[in-house]
């Protein structure tokens, strides 16, 4: 199945558009996407330390607008934005 | 009373004189406006502007949650709060947040404030990337949001 994970902060530097997709199995967890999105870094951007390192210390979130943790099964094709660590205000 | 947005600043300046109006009450004897704004230097680096980068459906439901969570800790009699955030590239100098309180008494708004903008810092889906003379930019590093 195909998950579209929006990018936000600094996590926008990993491509030109503001998501990139995914393939992953049906019933996948959040931390299965974690190791896929590793492997994009790897394959995209050289192993860009910077970036592998964001991906680890990154939250996700669902098309709900609620946090989910590493354990939460995706169960369908959707959306889910990668929540890098904040620093706003 | 809550009114919360993110200001896409293409389209829209943050606008001190539509939160007085918002937070305007007979009931409220304080009001208190605390502002943002972009200064010229960062870790000994000369900043031109600040882009803004924003989540927006998290970044208003955690304002929502952080005025429950004021109404909850203070145990205040009227807290109403105007609080909008940009979104985009902000210039030197320009307005990143307001938060406007207006509470019975003045020590109500101070607390209230200040609780509000230290909660924004911790756990609101904001982010910045910094501009600086000579064009060189740099996302900032941020505190992590809990996953587990």
């Amino acid at each position: 199945m195909k998950i579209t994970v929006e990018l936000y902060g600094a996590s926008r530097d990993f491509s030109s558009k503001s998501f990139i997709e995914i393939n992953l199995v049906n019933n996948s967890k959040i931390k299965d996407l974690r190791k896929e999105l590793i492997k994009f870094i790897d394959n995209h951007h050289a192993g860009n330390e910077n970036f592998r390192e964001l991906v680890k210390a990154a939250a996700f979130c669902s098309d709900k607008n609620e946090i989910i943790h590493d354990d939460y099964v995706i169960s369908k094709e959707q959306k889910i934005a990668i929540i890098p660590p904040i620093g706003g205000g | 009373m809550i009114h919360c947005n993110v200001l896409d600043v293409k389209k829209e300046k943050i606008n001190i004189s539509k939160a007085q109006k918002f937070i305007a009450s007979k009931k409220c004897g304080a009001s208190l406006f605390f502002m943002g704004t972009v200064r010229n230097e960062n870790n000994d680096k000369k900043v031109t502007g600040i882009t803004y980068d924003s989540h927006d459906g998290m970044v208003k439901k955690s304002f929502q949650e952080i005025y429950e969570e004021a109404k909850k800790k203070f145990k205040f009699e009227t807290i109403t709060i105007f609080v909008e955030h940009a979104k985009g590239y902000v210039a030197l100098g320009e307005v990143s947040i307001l938060i406007a309180i207006a509470c019975k008494h003045r020590k109500e708004v101070y607390e209230v404030s200040r609780f509000f903008i230290e909660e924004i810092k911790k756990r609101t889906p904001i982010w910045k990337k910094e501009h600086y003379e000579g064009k060189e930019t740099e996302w900032l590093k941020g505190n992590p949001v809990v996953n587990q």
